[in-house]
């Protein structure tokens, strides 16, 4: 009995210990799939877009970080260069009701007309579901994926993690990077960095 | 009568308040949702040698400011300084941080009060009896929920005497108050490694005793995931820490360098070579 009982503790550890399995959006690794809704009120599903070059792009317009690229236009002039090109550009707005960045559709859409922003969609995630799977930390914060559906580039904007707009010239962009060496068939050269900007606004989160 | 009185007193008080101290200390500049001042650890500048300067934050509640490494997000302040020919300035010395967060979203910094440090050489060329005025022009991201970028330009006027330096009163608890914060180096008898596991580094201490408490925060970004949690083992000598890698970490590293804090006030700086081979059980 003693021995049993010891059995079933050791059982009982080895399934408590056994690491929690978390499907990670790592790069290398497949996307993981979603479905949004976009500010044009249209559904967009991931899946529809294999076979294309895919951008996320994680947004807020109240962060000083990611002001830094629309005010200077920066953003705007990646998304009309890339889109201009048949990848698919999608914009995700992650904050929860209430907090900084949250915006309704017709918030969206005045923004980008206002901006001249044209991403593929403005994808509008209050709940966070999104940005959860793939555990978006800042904005902006960037992701590539490619048309298998890898995930080829995550990380940020660039190589200078400031809110300053005068640092946007002569910085190495890695969006760029990513698809220019991606689309030559060259491997991506900085395929991971350390996201910069604001926290991602999540719901219940208090920073 | 009495009333008048109190209140005169008060006034005098307040007008006081407001007369800058000179020397030590300058006025506190306002930066967003709180104050930074520049100070001086002694009473004179002497050419030939070092004296220590201090950028000190005053936070409102609730706000935080970041670590040279933020974390997750966020960004750490950043000093240009200006300063007089025959001033040198070194590198800043910061403070143990704290870790911010509980979600998935961890960032290192400190709230209400801090002051980083900076050492600042005279060459012995300078000549005295003149005064240095020390300029800086500091950049800082301030943030509760939401962040706010700050500007401010903040200096100070210190007289240059060929006496040695001689410290000032009035600053020297605010220097061993940081002085205090500051990780130390770990002690010469303490042995650290590593192992490079799949998904985790292990930090092994070997300190001499039993340690029930500890944490790690990484000088470098993007080699621990900062929001996993480090799970510790003990040892009859020390513990081991497991360290889950960061899911930027694409290729092996060579050095695991950080803060270890086994106290609020025990704080070590440690560089340790990463072993490629299997954790020793």
């Amino acid at each position: 009995m003693k021995r049993f009982i010891t059995f079933l503790t050791l059982v009982a550890l080895l399934v408590l210990a056994a690491p929690v399995l978390v499907l990670a959006a790592k790069v290398g690794q497949p996307a993981p799939d979603f479905t949004g809704t976009a500010s044009n009120n249209q559904t967009y599903h991931l899946a529809d877009y294999h076979g294309k070059f895919v951008v996320l792009e994680w947004h807020n317009n109240g962060c000083p970080y990611t002001q830094k690229h629309y005010m200077s236009g920066n953003m705007q002039k990646l998304q009309k260069q890339w889109t201009g090109q048949g990848i698919v550009w999608f914009t995700i707005i992650s904050s929860a009701p209430g907090k900084q960045g949250y915006v309704d559709a017709n918030g969206e859409n005045n923004y980008m007309s206002k901006m001249g922003a044209s991403p593929t969609a403005a994808l509008l995630d209050p709940t966070g579901a999104i940005g959860h799977l793939y555990d978006a930390k800042t904005t902006p914060q960037m992701i590539v994926i490619n048309p298998q559906g890898v995930i080829i580039y995550d990380g940020a904007i660039d190589n200078r993690p400031t809110d300053d707009v005068k640092d946007i010239p002569g910085a190495t962009n890695y969006v760029n990077g990513a698809l220019g060496q991606a689309l030559s068939g060259k491997p991506v050269e900085t395929a991971a960095t350390r996201p910069y900007g604001c926290s991602v606004k999540y719901k219940g989160t208090w920073f | 009568m009495r009333n008048s009185i109190v209140g005169l007193l008060f006034f005098s008080l307040f007008i006081l308040v407001l007369i800058p101290l000179p020397g030590a200390r300058a006025s506190a500049t306002t930066i967003p949702h709180g104050t930074v001042d520049l100070v001086a650890e002694n009473q004179w500048i002497s050419p030939g040698s070092q004296t220590y300067f201090g950028l000190n934050f005053h936070l409102e509640k609730g706000w935080h400011i970041y670590w040279v490494n933020p974390g997750d997000s966020g960004q750490p302040p950043r000093v240009a300084w200006h300063l007089p020919a025959g001033l040198t300035s070194g590198e800043l010395e910061w403070p143990a941080p704290r870790r911010l967060g509980t979600s998935t979203i961890v960032d290192f910094g400190y709230d209400d009060a801090v002051m980083l440090l900076v050492p600042v050489r005279a060459s012995p060329t300078l000549s005295a009896n003149q005064a240095a005025q020390l300029g800086a022009e500091l950049r800082v991201l301030v943030c509760r929920e939401i962040c706010i970028p700050g500007k401010a330009q903040i200096s100070l006027t210190l007289p240059i005497k060929s006496v040695p330096p001689e410290p000032d009163a009035r600053t020297s608890e605010l220097f061993a108050a940081s002085r205090k914060s500051l990780p130390r180096p770990a002690p010469g008898s303490w042995e650290f490694h590593v192992s490079d596991l799949k998904d985790s580094f292990v930090l092994t201490a070997k300190l001499g005793g039993k340690t029930t408490r500890a944490s790690f925060f990484p000088l470098e970004e993007s080699q621990i995931d900062n929001s996993a949690a480090q799970k510790i083992v003990q040892t009859p000598t020390g513990f081991q820490l497991t360290l889950r890698k960061s899911d930027q970490l694409l290729h092996p590293i060579e050095r695991l360098k950080g803060v270890l804090e086994l106290s609020a006030n025990q704080t070590y700086l440690i560089d340790v070579a990463v072993g490629n081979t299997q954790l020793a059980r």
